[in-house]
């Protein structure tokens, strides 16, 4: 780890120290305690959808605006299995999870490929019209009404002493650990996530070496697909699964400034961070402003991170500066 | 046979230095000229000039952002507010200081100037994916400023303008709204093709090629990615504060981030790097909705037999959809855009009728 | 370059198919328009209002028209976008039409000059400016329907009747936009008078997430009744939330774009998770109404189509509520002044409208030259399930702070 992750480290420290003496001297304990462990727990949910975008990010330097919209595709497939066919849950994981891998697949052969070599921008606005084909096609095939993606979890809180907490939360938030663990795991200890690596790193490299460069593209696609369904079933559980599920994407790009776009462990950290500001933030800030600075304040937060340190807490200084 | 340099001579240096140095070029130039001018208000009803109207001010913030994103290379997702700003500014000056609108365009210009010469230089020393998420900051942050400070906003977070007018004369119908657009962005679109062609036109250039080899030869990068980011705001103000001379009311929802990706596809449809691009993808961002509008549900009831309200759903996500397509198509068939298909017109055209 | 070639070929003819197309006005037909949000983000309101207005115009069509003319009705889908809403108002003008309904806040607020240039009344039933309500200030734009002032003080009179007194604790939450912010003066004027203590808490839209808000409205606030202006995808959300932190559902009072059908399906209705919400409406809900039940049997049925599940639906009756106040306008128009229908004498006709209530389904709607809003009649409807059960019956709320407000906002011009 180099000096500027130590001072990540060191920042952080600061700031969870921070907190822990607000949480002492505050005269409103449960309410604060409440706000931390939601914005904690959302946070994660915002970390699993971030996950797909650095994922495809760090392989291929795209940028994609389409996660979001992603995300709102597979929870739509998921909804429509589980609402309109009644196929069991666990059938309707496997086969959305498969589905969306392939579709990332076909996404990076017609509309990816094409585009090596040119500008980011392009690149970028390619993402944009996929997210336009998928918000209309999602209507098209499936009908524009709210479907309810249900789980098998309670609804009624539970209550921990002065603290409430909501169920659904709760295994969202695990099964959004569960998940970046084991993308962790495969990056770190599977050769193909070596591999995937390396080619973040120096496509030429790897390419003397010996890797595919082309089916690490397409297999850093197919598995942003299989995050976007994880995403797409919490989110979709959480806020009912229609059009508006694709919102959720802008929340990635605050994530992925606060948290580095180097690695998962920045990614969960950066989804951590931006849980608990925005709960802070609409709790505390709101009162004093008049509302509405949910939304906006990790945006100024994640501008003054930009500014500082731009290569977020945790990742490297590999930011190129005039 | 026409469209050629052999047998042009220029005498002079002005005649070397000028914009349009083929007799076609300048020929093409004047009948353009004429049908903006003349052509467009006589056979337009005031619908279509509406359309028209909207057309020229998109074109004017299109070319703007393509100084800053097709010509120097910065990635911005925050033309909708440097709009707002502009918008705003003018809506301030005009309706609470009684501010003519001759006044307020240019005061919208340089107040986003500044704002965004104030924004650019702690952001432009970060590239590429953050220089973009910064703008998109932006624009999440000046609504919110707008919304919720009094002094800007006024209470409901629009303001109303009074109609525009110059001594006397009132720009109340489409036709003298046009004239008023059309000034603008005749002045915009010639200011800009000879900023491009000039040695910061190119420096600009420069800085998007290989920025290292720009500074080794002595471009100050700095410095000209400032200018960049000044320019196009200037131009992204100017077309705020128009737009709400247009509409008579300056409303942040009227410049959000759906605004900012539409002039993000004007530019990469109409040819990142050309300004004439910037034009033809205005107009082709801007009439896609309508002509979709017009030629689907036409298709879909005379070929399909769909009754309206069956239909209207669809039609409404289909065109969702084809503009979607639209825009990957285009990138992947052609991504320098229609500015480069209109070059191979122009080149077919050189040789014609010898077209081996 | 044989592709590129096409391509440009097809989309040149295209360009040229639709900009050139001019449709024809019968000349017996009296146009009207309005624009339709099908994919923007009211999309869950426009799809069902949109075809509740044309089903009506189908309905009159069917009857004869309105004194022996058929009725065109021009919809152009805008996306709840401004420029779009703009040119459908520029469309509709251009194809003859003589009176609108403007689809959206911003929207309304945008083309209200043109309203007043071009002579043409436009409607904005249950949204749009609160102070258009005077007519004298705004001669073309008629409210018809209880604004954004209305609905916040009925829901203030509501909660009062439910048991508020002074002390008591009063939450607004609402979307932090023009449309939101609008009941502010209202709810605010009601709370000094009335010694409650009232807390405003304001939603970034979309509203897609709004955990703490809700948490602090429940948990720290504790709010006795809370006062509710969200609508598209925000009700659905914010009545889970309130679920999760355990928060009574009949204590919560909503405006009237916070209660879809489609809203609440989407908090769960099927498993019984959004009993006891509260929420306002300005128009009946259910097909028990005769004009509900005519537009089954003529335009459905007696075409021998299958009658589809939106019909008496929320937004869909006040579709027909829309259209019929158009239509009404229409009528007295040409009863009073004759043909041809000209945007003057429609507005003239509007201002006739007298004890209108289309067979229940309205409240008696009084329309004169001054008081374009006839009144801010609304009715209480409670969630039981997924059905919408009627809870009050028609009755309005501190109209003389309402008609305070308006007099100061015409003032301040």
């Amino acid at each position: 780890m180099d000096r500027t992750q130590k001072k990540g480290f060191v920042i952080s420290g600061i700031c969870v120290g921070l907190l822990v003496l607000a949480y002492m001297f505050n005269p409103e304990k449960a309410f604060f305690l409440d706000l931390i462990i939601n914005g904690l727990l959302v946070g994660l949910m915002y970390a699993l959808v971030a996950l797909g975008f650095v994922l495809i990010y760090k392989a291929t330097s795209a940028i994609n605006f389409a996660q979001g919209d992603l995300v709102m595709f597979a929870g739509y497939a998921a909804a429509f299995m589980m609402v309109d066919l009644g196929a069991p849950l666990l059938v309707m994981v496997v086969v959305v999870s498969v589905g969306m891998v392939l579709f990332g697949f076909l996404q990076e052969r017609l509309i990816l490929r094409p585009l090596v070599g040119q500008p980011i921008v392009s690149v970028i606005m390619v993402t944009i019209g996929l997210a336009f084909v998928l918000q209309g096609l999602v209507t098209i095939l499936w009908g524009a009404k709210t479907r309810e993606l249900s789980l098998p979890v309670s609804d009624d809180p539970i209550i921990l002493g002065p603290v409430f907490i909501s169920p659904i939360n709760l295994v969202a938030g695990l099964i959004a650990i569960g998940f970046l663990i084991a993308f962790g795991l495969f990056f770190t200890r599977s050769r193909l996530g070596l591999a995937m690596r390396a080619v973040a790193d120096d496509q030429q490299a790897a390419m003397v070496v010996g890797i595919k460069v082309p089916s690490v593209f397409a297999l850093s696609w197919g598995i942003a697909g299989l995050a976007a369904t994880a995403g797409g079933i919490i989110w979709g559980n959480q806020i009912g699964v229609d059009t508006f599920l694709n919102l959720i994407g802008l929340k990635v790009f605050p994530v992925v400034i606060l948290g580095g776009l180097d690695s998962i462990g920045g990614t969960i950290i950066g989804g951590l961070i931006l849980g608990v500001v925005e709960s802070l933030a609409a709790g505390y800030f709101d009162p004093l402003v008049g509302g509405g600075t949910k939304d906006f304040v990790p945006y100024v937060l994640m501008i003054l991170v930009l500014f500082i340190r731009p290569y977020g807490m945790f990742g490297h200084e590999t930011i190129e500066r005039v | 046979m026409i469209h050629r340099e052999a047998g042009v001579f220029q005498t002079s240096y002005e005649g070397d230095m000028s914009l349009y140095t083929l007799p076609l070029a300048k020929l093409t130039n004047g009948v353009m000229l004429l049908i903006l001018i003349v052509g467009l208000p006589l056979l337009l009803g005031p619908h279509k000039m509406s359309i028209a109207n909207t057309i020229a001010l998109s074109a004017i913030g299109a070319i703007g952002l393509n100084i800053l994103v097709g010509y120097t290379g910065q990635i911005s997702i925050g033309q909708g507010a440097f709009m707002m700003i502009g918008g705003y500014t003018a809506a301030i000056l005009s309706s609470r200081y009684g501010w003519p609108f001759w006044l307020g365009i240019p005061a919208g210009g340089v107040t986003t100037m500044v704002a965004g010469t104030l924004f650019g230089i702690p952001s432009l020393r970060i590239k590429g994916l953050y220089l973009a998420i910064a703008t998109l900051a932006m624009q999440l942050i000046v609504p919110w400023m707008i919304n919720h400070i009094k002094w800007i906003g006024g209470d409901l977070g629009s303001i109303y303008v009074d109609t525009p007018e110059c001594f006397g004369f009132v720009f109340d119908t489409e036709y003298k709204r046009y004239y008023l657009i059309l000034v603008f962005f005749l002045l915009a679109y010639y200011g800009a093709q000879n900023l491009v062609r000039s040695r910061v036109g190119r420096a600009f250039v420069a800085v998007r090629e290989r920025d290292f080899a720009a500074e080794i030869i002595g471009v100050n990068l700095f410095k000209y990615k400032l200018l960049s980011f000044a320019v196009s705001s200037f131009y992204a103000g100017v077309t705020g504060a128009l737009y709400t001379y247009y509409l008579r009311i300056a409303n942040y929802e009227n410049f959000e981030l759906p605004v900012s990706i539409d002039f993000l596809a004007m530019i990469i449809i109409g040819g990142l790097g050309s300004v004439f691009g910037s034009v033809l993808g205005a107009i082709f961002i801007r009439l896609l909705p309508v002509a979709l509008d017009l030629t689907v549900p036409v298709i879909a009831e005379g070929v399909f037999g769909m009754s309206y309200q069956n239909s209207a759903n669809f039609l409404a996500n289909f065109q969702l959809l084809i503009f979607g397509v639209l825009i990957i198509g285009f990138l992947v068939i052609e991504p320098a855009g229609l500015a480069r298909l209109w070059e191979h017109v122009k080149r077919y055209f050189r040789l014609w009728p010898f077209s081996y | 370059m044989q592709i590129r070639r096409f391509i440009g070929r097809v989309f040149v003819l295209a360009l040229m198919v639709g900009v050139a197309s001019v449709p024809l006005a019968l000349a017996d037909e009296i146009v009207i328009g309005g624009q339709c949000d099908r994919t923007g983000p009211t999309k869950f309101v426009g799809t069902l209002i949109c075809p509740g207005i044309t089903d009506y115009i189908s309905l009159v069509n069917a009857n004869g028209g309105i004194e022996g003319h058929t009725l065109k009705y021009i919809e152009v889908e805008h996306a709840y976008k401004v420029d779009r809403g703009i040119e459908a108002y520029e469309r509709i003008k251009r194809d003859g039409g003589v009176a609108t309904f403007d689809y959206g806040t911003p929207i309304v607020y945008a083309l209200a000059p043109r309203h007043m240039e071009d002579k043409i009344p436009g409607i904005t039933p249950g949204f749009g400016r609160a102070d258009a309500a005077d007519g004298e200030r705004f001669p073309y734009i008629f409210p018809v329907a209880a604004s954004y002032w209305s609905q916040g003080a009925a829901a203030m009179k509501f909660v009062k009747d439910k048991g508020a007194k002074k002390g008591s604790k009063i939450a607004y939450i609402y979307y932090d936009n023009a449309a939101g912010q609008e009941p502010l003066p209202i709810f605010r004027d009601i709370c000094k008078l009335e010694g409650y203590t009232c807390r405003e808490f304001a939603i970034p839209p979309p509203g897609v997430e709004m955990a703490a808000s809700v948490l602090d409205i429940a948990r720290r606030f504790r709010a006795d009744f809370v006062v509710s202006h969200l609508f598209g995808k925000a009700p659905a959300i914010s009545i889970k939330e309130f679920r999760k932190n355990g928060y009574p559902l009949d204590k919560i009072i909503s405006l009237v774009w916070g209660a879809g059908e489609n809203d609440m399906i989407a908090a769960g209705c099927e498993d019984k998770k959004a009993d006891g919400y509260l929420a306002m409406h300005f128009a009946g809900v259910g097909r028990d109404f005769p004009v509900i039940q005519a537009i089954i049997h003529t335009v459905y049925e007696a075409e021998g189509k299958e009658v589809p599940s939106h019909v008496g639906q929320v937004y869909y009756n006040r579709g027909v509520f829309n259209a019929a106040i158009m239509v009404e306008g229409v009528r007295n128009a040409i009863k009073s002044q004759g043909m041809p229908v000209t945007g003057e004498k429609v507005k003239l006709g509007y201002e006739q409208i007298k004890d209108f209530t289309l067979g229940g389904l309205l409240p008696p709607l009084n329309v004169t030259a001054q008081d374009h809003e006839g009144g801010g009649w609304v009715q209480i409807y409670e969630t039981q399930g997924c059905d919408l059960v009627k809870n009050t019956e028609w009755f309005q709320g501190y109209r003389d702070i309402v008609m305070a407000e308006i007099k100061k906002a015409g003032e301040k011009e």
